[in-house]
């Protein structure tokens, strides 16, 4: 299999060598090459007709409107014919390779009585992303959505057990990647490592990953990269559709029924909406060995969406409400020092209980609404405007472990109970293009305050932020080069009001309230490229310059939460230093694409993001309370360097055999210390063959697929020596896992089935980046069956 | 033509959200209520024989984690007596104070008292109370001292829920407090 992967290597090299080879000598494999698109939109047009006289040669042009040819130099009269577009001759005298560009004009007789709707495609990115959608997306219905994000390389997560995990980009995470839900940044409450992102990833019918700053379009905090969860586009033909997803899975039991039903009026064509809800429910994780007690989850989210789009006009309102309760592995909420040398010394959970799907203290329970009204308008000469407002709110409760007879434990009350409230406001102006320049400009607003329940624990005070920002994003777009320049200036302004107690006066209690106001200017800037080599290759530079201010957790989180003592910069600076200072990042990306090539396509990227002022949490020297001693995760502030590479490739075996290859590779380091950073994901790789018979559409069952897949885990062993670890990272991990499924055609309806099977050798092993890797080991094996079936309710 | 069209609908659209955010709120927050806090540990010792003087020693932290050190007291009695031992758990945030203690007699089948000597041969502890389940409790005790001598002793309050098995493995600290003790 190695030797196999190498060759491939080796050949993705020959390729290339041989474009060059052709370009120098004049034999007959010249190539002429081109790219074929609509005169307004320039977007590519796929399936379009190019013809090459004399020789009859024919091809069709590819997904993105790519063609190409080999031919002997000489005189060729070049015909370009598609539907609906008046058809475009060329003459062209080759002597060494050419590329010939075809712009078509809509063909103004075959399009009379027509409507032509098309749905903007956005322009490349010059940063490295990745997406997840159809069978890929379809593959992680079920997980949580910064579990099924780790299938794109150089994406992991910071996890807590087997229900929480947080999206991490390139090794960074929490405050530094931004989530898009539907267009809206996710204001949730991010002061905790197991607090994930209250979004259901079954409203997605597309979740991307920006890899890589993209602070100028989404935001200062997006230092590390974009998650854009987006909900499948508004119905634009009359009908109504649905959508039902059901998931099963063996080891914890979970079961989950998500479906979404849109339609759109034959009377009023210019209304769509869609109605979508999920339940979801898992009881206690199975390890090889032991059952983890308490680890179940329940989620029961819906959403609805209703449009009303013309050509030049449209409105959109969309409301979604989040609920989760989530079971905390009791073993893993320790009183002290002790009790974690003890539970690590214990090497397993104390309790081991059986298959439940009950509850239990300690837990979580959350909340999140959004509701969002976006709109826009467009002019031929005035360009595009877009505006949107949205409104977010999330509750989180914690209850803790407690004596059922005080007054908490009789009312049930949570020791945490906070609210979060953000209001947003974008603006964006996209101006109409002016010779090869397009562009936008926006502003955008944010009003938040974060305020916990009276009578409930600080663990951070109550805070208000308003945050203004306004950027501009200018392209240029010329061949096959395109450029692109970003400018952003935000300004924070965090307020918190924090709670003290004093001590001083005499032994009984007083209370105070401290106020502070943080003021920050910060800039962002980025410069990218995205560059057609030619029609198979495309090489994005990009580099951007970021500043964060940091946020209020990161300032004065204080106290015992998830039995975790944690305490911010501000609570434990020493007296005399200034308070946390934003932080600056320095981000260079190089990403090579391979694409459209009949047996080899892939994509490799390498990057550097050096920042300064990098705030991290680690484990400061033992305070002693009443509860014993305890291990305080103390945020810091230094200076850091994370370089990696991510690399993914995809090669034709044979007709229906696809090998594929993944990798991530991150080194990170603390400059001020010289040191490796912790909690930086290990080495990754996975390889995986694929085969499938796609038979008869009209058979009964077809499009059946099948595929192995192993993963392979380093142990991770750049730790840092200078910081304290509870336990050493543990060993390298390799997994196995495999998937079948089919299309089956049940009156008419394409139902997808599939049957995925996960850690099938039931290997025994903890992740570094899994919190709960102190307590247990992970997740065993786990067969999981996935039915999607699609619904069409309009006449025909 | 093209301002014209754009002006009313962004300006309708920059005014919505002060709509929403009109919804502030500048309340100041409130001191916590936490039932579970505990701020002092006190142990009383009373000789059940002689003439000797009880002796009450308290690990006391009232401002909580972080903030002010705790006061410690030292546990100081007479070598080779017997002393019967009263422990309570205090929440003096709050005044009156919170006794704890009345909470965990209640639920004597989830808790676990445990003393720990450093040296062994200071003295005996010998915990005296029992839950339902006949599992010790140790709210009670008896204090057997040897000769004269000084060390620690380390008083954990283990919260076992639905795990209690008389051992102190099971649970997590509600308390974790050690006194200097001198036999004189």
């Amino acid at each position: 299999m190695l030797f196999r992967f190498v060759a491939v290597l080796l050949m993705a090299g020959l390729c290339l060598g041989v474009v060059h080879q052709s370009t120098a000598q004049n034999g007959c494999n010249l190539p002429l090459a081109g790219r074929i698109t609509d005169h307004e939109s320039r977007q590519g047009l796929a399936g379009a007709t190019v013809i090459v006289q004399p020789g009859q040669q024919a091809t069709q042009t590819d997904a993105d409107g790519n063609f190409h040819f080999h031919v002997c130099p000489g005189a060729y009269q070049l015909e370009v014919r598609f539907i609906g577009y008046a058809t475009e001759r060329a003459e062209v005298r080759l002597s060494s390779a050419t590329v010939r560009n075809f712009q078509l004009h809509p063909d103004a007789v075959t399009l009379r009585g027509a409507t032509v709707r098309g749905e903007r495609v956005e322009a490349p990115l010059p940063q490295a992303s990745g997406s997840l959608t159809g069978q890929a997306l379809q593959q992680t219905r079920g997980q949580a959505l910064g579990e099924a994000l780790q299938k794109l390389p150089g994406v992991a997560a910071i996890q807590t057990g087997p229900s929480v995990f947080k999206p991490m980009i390139h090794g960074l995470h929490s405050n530094r990647v931004a989530i898009m839900n539907n267009g809206v940044r996710q204001e949730g409450q991010q002061w905790g490592q197991e607090h994930g992102p209250e979004i259901d990833p079954f409203i997605a019918s597309d979740l991307t990953v920006v890899k890589g700053a993209a602070s100028v379009r989404y935001g200062t905090d997006a230092v590390g990269g974009v998650v854009l969860v987006q909900p499948k586009a508004l119905r634009d033909s009359a009908g109504i559709g649905a959508d039902v997803n059901l998931v099963g899975m063996s080891n914890n039991g979970l079961g989950a029924v998500s479906a979404a039903v849109d339609g759109n009026l034959r009377r009023l064509p210019a209304l769509s909406w869609r109605l979508q809800g999920t339940l979801k429910q898992a009881g206690n994780t199975r390890t090889p060995d032991y059952r983890l007690d308490n680890t179940g989850f329940r989620e029961h989210n819906f959403s609805a969406a209703l449009g009303w789009r013309k050509d030049t006009y449209g409105v959109e309102a969309f409301y979604s409400q989040f609920n989760s309760r989530l079971g905390i592995l009791s073993s893993a909420i320790v009183g002290n020092r002790a009790d974690l040398e003890a539970a690590i010394a214990r090497g397993r959970p104390a309790i081991n209980p059986g298959f439940s799907y009950q509850i239990n203290r300690p837990y979580q329970q959350l909340q999140h609404d959004l509701a969002k009204l976006t709109g826009f308008v467009k002019t031929g000469n005035g360009g595009r405007l877009t505006a949107t407002v949205a409104n977010q709110r999330d509750y989180r409760d914690e209850y803790d472990v407690i004596r059922a007879s005080s007054d908490a434990g009789r009312r049930n009350l949570p020791q945490l109970s906070y609210q979060n409230y953000t209001t947003t406001a974008d603006v964006v102006w996209e101006h109409p293009t002016l010779g090869n320049f397009r562009g936008s400009v926006g502003l955008s607003g944010t009003y938040q305050f974060n305020r916990y329940a009276g009578g409930t624990r600080q663990f951070i005070p109550f805070y208000t932020n308003r945050t203004a920002g306004a950027f501009v994003i200018e392209r240029w777009q010329h061949e096959r080069l395109l450029l692109e320049a970003g400018l952003r200036l935000d300004h924070r302004d965090l307020r918190t009001r924090r709670l003290t107690r004093g001590f001083e006066i005499d032994s009984s209690s007083y209370y105070g309230v401290e106020r502070n106001r943080f003021q920050f200017w910060t800039p962002s800037a980025s410069l990218g490229a995205v560059y057609d080599a030619n029609v198979h290759l495309t090489l994005r530079a990009d580099a951007a310059l970021v500043q964060r201010a940091p946020a209020a957790n990161e300032r004065y989180s204080q106290g015992v939460h998830g039995g975790i003592y944690e305490e911010g910069y501000d609570i434990s600076r020493p007296a005399g230093t200034p308070p946390l200072q934003p932080e600056t990042s320095y981000n260079l990306g190089l990403t090579a694409t391979l694409h459209d090539n009949p047996r080899l396509n892939g994509e490799l990227t390498v990057y550097q993001n050096s920042i300064d002022g990098y705030i991290y949490q680690v484990i400061g020297a033992p305070i002693t309370t009443i509860q014993g001693s305890f291990l305080p995760w103390r945020f810091q502030q230094t200076d850091a360097v994370f370089r990696g590479v991510d690399a993914t490739l995809d090669y034709q075996l044979a007709a229906n055999w696809l090998l594929n290859g993944k990798a991530a590779v991150i080194r990170a380091r603390n400059r001020t210390l010289d040191d490796y950073l912790i909690y930086v994901p290990a080495d990754r790789f996975e390889l995986s063959v694929r085969r499938d018979w796609s038979g008869q559409k009209t058979a009964r069952a077809n499009q059946f697929f099948a595929l192995v897949r192993g993963t392979a885990v380093r142990r991770q062993t750049r730790v840092p020596s200078a910081e304290y670890d509870p336990q050493p990272a543990p060993d390298g991990y390799g997994l196995l896992g495999a998937e079948v499924g089919a299309t089956l055609r049940l009156g008419g309806t394409p139902v997808e089935v599939s049957l995925a099977g996960s850690n099938l050798l039931n290997e025994r092993y903890r992740d570094y980046l899994n919190r709960f890797r102190y307590f247990a080991d992970d997740m065993g094996r786990n067969v999981t069956l996935r039915l999607h079936i699609p619904l069409n309710f309009s006449p025909n | 033509m093209k301002t014209s069209l754009f002006r009313p609908f962004a300006a309708l659209l920059l005014a919505t959200p002060l709509f929403f955010a009109s919804c502030n709120d500048d309340k100041d927050p409130e001191p916590e209520a936490d039932n579970e806090f505990i701020t002092t540990v006190r142990y009383t010792l009373r000789p059940t024989s002689g003439t000797g003087q009880a002796v009450t020693a308290e690990w006391k932290d009232v401002d909580g984690a972080g903030g002010n050190a705790p006061t410690i007291s030292t546990i100081t009695l007479a070598p080779n007596t017997t002393y019967t031992g009263t422990i309570e758990f205090l929440d003096e945030t709050k005044t009156p104070a919170d006794n704890i203690t009345e909470e965990i007699r209640e639920e004597n089948d989830e808790h676990l008292v445990v003393y720990t000597l450093n040296p062994t041969s200071l003295m005996t502890i010998t915990r005296t109370d029992k839950d339902g389940k006949g599992f010790d409790v140790g709210l009670t005790t008896t204090v057997q001292t040897n000769a004269a001598a000084s060390g620690n002793l380390t008083i954990q309050l283990r919260h076992q829920p639905g795990t209690k098995d008389g051992t102190a493995g099971p649970g997590s600290d509600d308390a974790n407090v050690t006194f200097p003790v001198v036999l004189r």
